[in-house]
């Protein structure tokens, strides 16, 4: 009896998951051995008469010869690195402010949130038009109206990838506060009044409480700023296309326009594999670092 | 001194935050002459015909249709299977929950391009490009991640003894779910909600490779090709851009604590 | 002539299916996926780009409508750029396009300087050069103003493969030849004139920004009188001319563009072409859509509607289009010196190595130009292997 309810609640179980494995094994997990299997083959989109000949690991061996793709992945890793490491310093700081009490925090909390609610797209046109190299507002704030000293930001490669950094830091910082902040809402209260009564200063309560306890959510923002940063696309879609000279080019947009622009279907899914194992390699690093209390069961 | 210096940094943060945006929005009251003027002028004239340019010349209000019939079909969908799968994940006695929740994630983290191809090739041999499902059913599958953990931390926190309570009543497991469960979990429904309807009608990359006919382009997409083969509209994209992010602020605004409680929901415990 | 060629094309895609697809760069009217409605009707799609002049279509869209009830057009509106444009077409279609038609670029200039130094319109890249640094010192130091001697389209798009193939070309260089399938790139002729562009062009006479520029920035700096010259597409006269849209209206000149000294100026063919893709199911449809399009009637009413350079050359000496825009007299020679981008099916891959080589090669000054180019010419050629190899 005992075992035939236990039975069911299973079957229950697994029916009501049904759904969304569906979806799962449908949209995301054949996709990704569809795109390993078109990366084992020489597919050219605008040259149907070609086929679909199978190359073995052909495509694999171009790839690493392929001095954009690998530029490309250079690119991408340094733009993870660096908006990953101030949008975890902006974020700390920004969960900071608005975990205190003080007057307008409120408006203090919804300022700060804009960037976060701005499409990516609205944020890339945006920032496109404050470095415009005439009529930009980052001239005019550096310069005044001395247009004489103004300077194509988006011309030079340092400047162009520099300037696409700083809009994703201005974008992301504040939902990296957000997780934060979710961390530094279950401090308990009294381990501060504690500290206090013992004579610790602000800095030491901050070294020794906030940041150790605050540890495990600026992991998970660490975990999602990073996978998110490594699929950028709409910024340099709209900023740079790329350039100049693909100073800016990352690995999903060269994969993009080599399987949807050049047509290229089964060289680009290399770049798609390539991108689905280095991102899987580090959210697995990622989730053994933070542990396993994610997945108790 | 702290206090100052407190007060000083949360304006730096404040201006930085919002300057980028009501430059923006200045752009948006501006003529084209003043818009490209060199330097750039400050106080607009105050006009609004980008506005009404972007709603009559560059069929704004039909990109917002689009958009909000995606971001609200994927929102509903997303939520009905979270709700399902999350309440199994949380309170059935199941087998491989850690793989499947851990699949999820990895899921939730997926870089577009590494699906693209294949999900844009089943969208065409379904005859589904430029339809709103060919959106709505990769949407659905990429936020779905986030749905489930957020409705299966929400379930787990609910006390067992309204659940038994409700058992023993001689309730089903479905009732229970959507008679006891789902309203009691409404902040975490909320939530969900939430998170999922701004990444529909923010995300881009699929709705790029999906879309291509101006009929059923969603919003983004739109506003990342406003500009004409000679024209560079920046009055009408301005327009368009705070008209795009005006409701979200507004969403924000108002439900910021629910979406921190969401986000973290499950994460940090 | 251009367009008998261009009706040659259409009828013979089946041949050139194989050989021939995206030639055109800036493909801008396109018809694909073909269906057929419940209504009884035809239905044809027709991509293109997003109308400037929107009312153009409407009127044209309504003539159609009259004379072919049977045939229901549907439109779709391409991405901005000649790249994201290309994306699309190619992404959605497999395309292979055929042109009809030519579109042809020319060089404009402030007038109302170039009299008042005295100085002729420029018949040579050098004297533009010359010419461009004698006015820009002159008005800075009178106005100490921010101004340039130049602006064009240098960003990492379809648009910089046109600027620099027409300094190229008219150096006596090439970069496809169309016989043997070898890329020119690393010959003199071609490495010269990019190094033309680099040392005298990028940062000199134009602002370094031109390497940000597609055609409506670059046009920004003109109309807001902050340029001498200015290469573009036809479009821009209006533009330049309207006290709306220019600070410098009833100011500027227009001729085709400049050369190199013993030879001849080159203007890139491509931009208005019209195809039918090789998977549409109604391709008679399409190709009396077509017709239409290229008629003399209705090129008329997109001449005078939207101010483009129509596409036959008869409308050239028509008295109400040379009433509205007297410089398309003029135009008809550019005109006749069109010259095509490289032919080939997998041209978006070729373009892309184009780009690529051509913005390393001018935003870097001490590039090693014939290294570049020797580079970018294998990768051409390896990838025109891949066509030979598909037969």
């Amino acid at each position: 009896m005992q075992l035939s309810l236990q039975a069911r609640e299973r079957l229950f179980g697994y029916t009501l998951l049904t759904p969304c494995l569906l979806f799962v094994i449908i949209f995301a997990f054949y996709p990704i051995l569809y795109s390993f299997y078109l990366s084992l083959h020489k597919i050219i989109l605008s040259l149907p008469q070609l086929g679909q000949p199978f190359s073995g690991l052909d495509n694999y061996s171009a790839l690493f010869q392929d001095r954009i793709a690998l530029h490309s992945l250079r690119n991408t890793l340094i733009f993870v690195f660096f908006t990953t490491v101030f949008e975890i310093l902006l974020g700390l700081v920004i969960a900071l402010i608005i975990n205190r009490q003080f007057r307008g925090r409120g408006l203090v909390r919804a300022a700060v949130l804009i960037p976060w609610a701005v499409p990516t797209v609205v944020a890339s046109q945006m920032w496109r038009f404050i470095f415009n190299d005439k009529y930009g507002l980052a001239n005019f704030l550096l310069f005044g109206s001395d247009t004489s000293a103004y300077s194509a930001w988006l011309a030079n490669p340092v400047t162009a990838f520099a300037a696409i950094m700083i809009a994703d830091v201005w974008k992301t910082s504040s939902f990296a506060g957000l997780l934060i902040l979710a961390g530094l809402q279950v401090i308990p209260e009294d381990l501060y009044e504690a500290a206090q009564i013992d004579g610790a200063s602000r800095w030491q309560q901050f070294r020794r409480i906030t940041l150790p306890l605050v540890k495990p959510a600026i992991l998970i923002a660490l975990l999602f700023r990073t996978m998110d940063a490594f699929r950028v696309f709409d910024l340099v879609f709209v900023m740079t296309q790329g350039g100049p000279a693909d100073a800016t080019n990352v690995l999903q947009f060269y994969g993009y326009k080599k399987i949807f622009a050049e047509g290229l279907m089964g060289y680009g899914s290399t770049i798609s594999v390539l991108v689905f194992f280095i991102s899987l390699l580090i959210s697995i690093i990622y989730i053994r670092v933070i542990g396993t209390g994610l997945f108790k069961e | 001194m702290n206090r100052v210096l407190f007060y000083i940094i949360t304006f730096t943060f404040v201006t930085l935050s919002i300057l980028p945006f009501l430059w923006f929005v200045d752009t948006s009251l501006k003529s084209p002459l003043e818009i490209t003027a060199i330097p750039p002028v400050l106080i607009p004239s105050g006009t609004l015909s980008s506005y009404s340019s972007a709603v009559k010349e560059y069929n704004l209000l039909h990109f917002i249709r689009n958009s909000f019939i995606v971001a609200s079909s994927t929102t509903a969908v997303t939520l009905l299977i979270s709700i399902i799968a999350g309440y199994s994940l949380s309170r059935l006695r199941i087998k491989y929950k850690g793989i499947i929740m851990g699949s999820l994630l990895i899921v939730s983290m997926f870089p577009q391009i590494s699906i693209a191809g294949p999900v844009w090739k089943i969208m065409l041999h379904l005859g589904w490009l430029n339809s709103y499902q060919g959106l709505i059913l990769p949407y659905v599958t990429l936020t779905l991640p986030l749905g489930v953990w957020v409705m299966a931390s929400f379930f787990r926190e609910l006390p067992r003894e309204l659940e038994e309570a409700s058992r023993v009543d001689g309730c089903s497991h479905i009732q229970t779910l959507f008679k006891i469960m789902v309203p009691l979990a409404a902040p975490g429904v909320f939530t969900a909600a939430i998170l999922v309807f701004i990444y529909a009608w923010n995300e881009f990359f699929f709705a790029l490779l999906v879309m291509t006919q101006q009929t059923f382009q969603t919003l983004p997409v739109g506003i990342a090709l406003f500009q004409g083969q000679y024209t560079l509209p920046w009055g009408e994209i301005a327009a368009a851009s705070t008209v795009a992010t005006v409701p979200l602020v507004v969403i924000v605004f108002i439900f910021q604590k629910k979406i921190v409680r969401g986000l973290s929901a499950g994460a940090v415990k | 002539m251009i367009k008998g060629t261009g009706k040659q094309t259409i009828r013979t895609s089946g041949k050139l299916f194989k050989l021939f697809l995206g030639l055109s760069l800036i493909a801008s009217l396109f018809f694909g996926c073909t269906q057929d409605a419940d209504n009884g009707k035809t239905r044809i799609h027709f991509v293109t780009w997003k109308a400037n002049v929107p009312e153009a279509w409407d009127e044209i869209f309504r003539l159609f409508k009259e004379e072919h009830p049977g045939i229901e057009v549907i439109t779709e509106t391409g991405p901005h750029s000649s790249t994201a444009f290309h994306d699309l077409l190619t992404q959605k279609l497999k395309n292979r396009s055929t042109d009809v038609d030519v579109f042809l670029m020319d060089v404009i200039w402030r007038k109302d300087l170039l009299d008042r130094y005295r100085l002729p319109p420029p018949r040579t890249w050098d004297q533009m050069v010359v010419q461009a640094e004698l006015i820009t010192e002159e008005e800075k130091r009178l106005h100490n103003a921010d101004f340039h001697g130049f602006s064009g389209q240098f960003k990492q798009y379809e648009g910089l493969v046109c600027n620099m193939m027409e300094y190229i070309l008219s150096n006596g260089g090439h970069i496809l030849n169309a016989d043997t399938g070898k890329s020119g790139l690393a010959e003199k002729e071609a490495i010269d004139a990019v190094r033309f562009v680099r040392d005298n062009v990028i940062a000199k006479i134009a602002p370094r920004g031109v390497l940000t520029y597609q055609e409506p920035e670059s046009l920004d700096l003109f109309v807001q009188g902050k340029a001498v010259f200015h290469r573009n597409w036809p479009y821009a006269w209006g533009v330049s001319n309207n006290p709306e849209r220019s600070r410098i209206a009833g100011k500027v000149g227009i001729a085709k563009l400049p050369l190199f000294e013993g030879n001849q100026s080159y203007s890139t063919l491509g931009g208005w072409h019209a195809g039918i893709s090789s998977y549409s199911k109604n391709k008679d449809a399409a190709w009396t859509f077509i017709q239409f399009l290229t008629s003399e009637k209705i090129q008329k009413v997109i001449a005078l509607k939207a101010g483009k350079a129509p596409t036959r050359t008869s409308l050239y000496n028509d008295a109400d289009i040379l009433k509205s825009y007297p410089h398309f007299k003029d135009m008809k020679d550019v005109f006749l010196t069109a010259y095509p981008r490289p032919r080939t099916a997998l041209y978006p891959a070729v373009s892309n190595v184009l780009q690529r080589y051509f913005s390393r090669a001018i935003s870097s000054p001490d590039l090693n130009l014939e290294e570049e180019a020797n580079k970018a010419s294998r990768e051409i050629e390896q990838i025109l292997s891949l066509e030979k190899q598909a037969g």
